[in-house]
């Protein structure tokens, strides 16, 4: 994969789109050929070593926010801080930090019943990204939003994509999130049919 | 990561409050069954003791081995200050000296002459003693069908059925043959205060119910008694304590005594009542075992549930980076916490509830009435000590078993099954 790039595969329904997003964040392994994430081949990974692939440099943003309900803003953001060991002096500033970027402190003791969905996925954006991982993936994240909403936080990724070289990637068939990226990978039952960068 | 939990845990009411409610409610349960059922069956041990047997039962050598002919020329004899004794030997146990004897029982006509007349039993018991908790492990008053508890020297109760067959009400004049202590013939005149029905068929043929005092005029057994019943304070029969304490009382005054000397026997010493009491435990102990087995399926099921349904916490988690084991000890940590909340909560209510009941009991004599089954009258739970961790077994092995099993799936699932329903 590339490092620091904003980019998409795009795909209709069924074409392998969550298949392929599990294998590059070390869920599942490919029953034929290799994939290779951040100098770690996906299939000869154990389970443990997968789970500390995921923990150090990977993040997860879903498109049903998937925030642990009856944990506050700052408890869902700080969890995976948790698995990396880190003192609570030095999760308190890299969650205040995570806040910051997404514009939400002042919502840090609300829980996620208590938030809109556009709150709720930057809350789940700087829960990927409060350990600046190497690669955050995106299933379908602004699918729940209104387009407001989804512009704020397709920017708000733009933002942390340019500050932090953190690598996005998307698997989304909607265009207006599309144009944001700058590469295109068009999947089509499995297979790459295209391949396009765009911008810097 | 334990405040993590501990916070989820807390705030989660399905994933505490509810589970930690739903162990309580089965280990309560199961504690008070525990307890109701030994009550139950030990109630029917109960009745056999209060009537005949005692929990202990002091008699001499002579008349132990030949019991059941109530051979009263070989009764204890200078019972004031064996009975002191035993108080003083055994505080944890009332002790109570009865006669049991055997005559006629004659019913005279306006002239003296014999009206009708029949074989009776009789049982001379402190009666007149406002102090004496006779009357009460009887349940005379309660028995009572006609007439009026005996008041004073010479008034006795008679069996209702025995009454009518003699044609006596109460107010009327018996007169008891029989034969004194030292086997010369006694003739003694008794005045019917009242008629009680005991509601056990052995009990209802026929007898004679006197205070011992009038007994021991009527065959002349001054300061003797056949038997010195023990009970034991708690009121419940402990046959290891009974068996414990006749064997120190016959090794300190002679197992081999001679005819005259005093024994003691354990409830389950006399005649059948061994087998009667292993029976009794064995069918406790299964009654109990069948709850407790349906209860803990219950709970372990309620953890099996409880832990499937957080399939979806679990996805999040092992997506951001947490092991399948961690995850799994989480679980299980989870709900040992909750099986243990559960259990000692469940087992302060249960045994709440088993207090009550050993204490006020249920009334049910309005049901037996007419029966002819040796049945208690009040059933009464009965706290023992393994009612105080019992409730565990379900509680809290089932609720950590369930959950196990439960969590097995994490390990049989592929990690993206997981998130698959997470997603869904």
């Amino acid at each position: 994969m590339l490092q620091n790039r904003h980019l998409v595969f795009r795909q209709q329904s069924g074409s392998g789109k969550t298949t392929m997003l599990n294998i590059i964040g070390s869920l599942d392994i490919p029953s034929a050929g290799e994939v290779t994430v951040l100098n770690h081949s996906i299939g000869s990974l154990t389970q443990k070593e997968a789970a500390n692939l995921r923990k150090k440099s990977l993040g997860f943003i879903f498109q049903s926010y998937n925030l642990f309900g009856v944990h506050n803003v700052f408890e869902n953001i700080e969890f995976p801080l948790l698995l990396l060991d880190y003192t609570a002096a030095e999760r308190k500033k890299m969650v205040m930090e995570a806040l910051e970027w997404l514009g939400l402190t002042d919502k840090i003791r609300s829980k996620p019943p208590q938030l809109s969905g556009g709150e709720c996925q930057r809350v789940a954006i700087a829960r990927a990204m409060v350990k600046k991982p190497s690669l955050v993936l995106a299933d379908e994240p602004t699918a729940n939003l209104d387009a407001a909403n989804s512009h704020n936080i397709l920017r708000s990724m733009e933002a942390l994509n340019r500050e932090f070289k953190t690598t996005f990637l998307f698997a989304t068939h909607d265009d207006k999130v599309i144009s944001y990226l700058r590469r295109k990978i068009f999947l089509d039952d499995g297979r790459i049919v295209n391949d396009e960068l765009t911008g810097n | 990561m334990i405040k993590f939990l501990l916070i989820g845990l807390i705030r989660d009411k399905s994933r505490s409050r509810i589970p930690v409610i739903v162990v309580s409610i089965g280990v309560a349960l199961t504690v008070l069954m525990h307890a109701y059922i030994t009550g139950f069956m030990g109630d029917i041990i109960e009745i056999n003791a209060r009537v005949t047997h005692g929990h202990l039962k002091v008699m001499t050598a002579g008349y132990s081995e030949n019991m059941q002919q109530m051979p009263n020329d070989l009764a204890l004899t200078d019972v004031s200050s064996l009975t002191e004794e035993l108080r003083q030997k055994y505080a944890g146990v009332e002790w109570s000296p009865r006669i049991q004897f055997a005559g006629i029982a004659d019913v005279p006509d306006e002239n003296g002459e014999t009206r009708t007349q029949g074989p009776a039993m009789g049982l001379g018991l402190d009666l007149l003693d406002p102090q004496s908790p006779e009357r009460e492990r009887m349940n005379l008053e309660g028995s009572l069908v006609r007439g009026s508890m005996p008041g004073k020297a010479n008034e006795v109760l008679l069996i209702e059925l025995f009454s009518r067959k003699l044609d006596v009400n109460p107010g009327d004049r018996i007169t008891f043959i029989g034969s004194t202590m030292y086997g010369s013939m006694t003739i003694h005149d008794f005045t019917v205060s009242g008629t009680v029905s005991m509601g056990q068929e052995a009990l209802d043929r026929g007898m004679i119910i006197a205070d011992i005092g009038d007994v021991r005029i009527a065959l002349d057994m001054e300061n003797a008694a056949g038997e010195i019943l023990g009970f034991f304070r708690e009121g419940f029969y402990d046959d290891e304590i009974a068996m414990e304490n006749a064997a120190a009382f016959n090794g300190a005054d002679g197992g081999n005594a001679k005819d005259l000397a005093p024994v003691m026997k354990s409830l389950s010493q006399q005649g059948t009542m061994g087998s009667y009491v292993g029976m009794t435990k064995s069918w406790s102990a299964m009654i109990s075992m069948v709850f407790i087995i349906a209860m803990s399926l219950v709970l372990w099921n309620a953890g099996l549930l409880g832990g499937m349904r957080r399939y979806g916490e679990v996805g999040i988690r092992l997506a951001m980076g947490e092991d399948k084991g961690h995850t799994y000890r989480s679980m299980i940590y989870e709900a040992v916490m909750i099986g243990l909340a559960g259990s000692v909560v469940g087992t302060v209510i249960g045994l709440f509830l088993a207090w009550l009941l050993q204490k006020y009991g249920i009334d049910i004599s309005g049901i037996m009435q007419g029966s002819a089954l040796m049945m208690p009258t009040v059933i009464r739970a009965n706290i023992n000590p393994v009612d105080y961790y019992l409730g565990f077994i379900p509680g809290l092995i089932s609720t950590v078993v369930g959950t196990m099993l439960s969590g097995i799936g994490i390990y049989k699932r592929q990690t993206a099954r997981l998130f698959k329903e997470l997603e869904a």
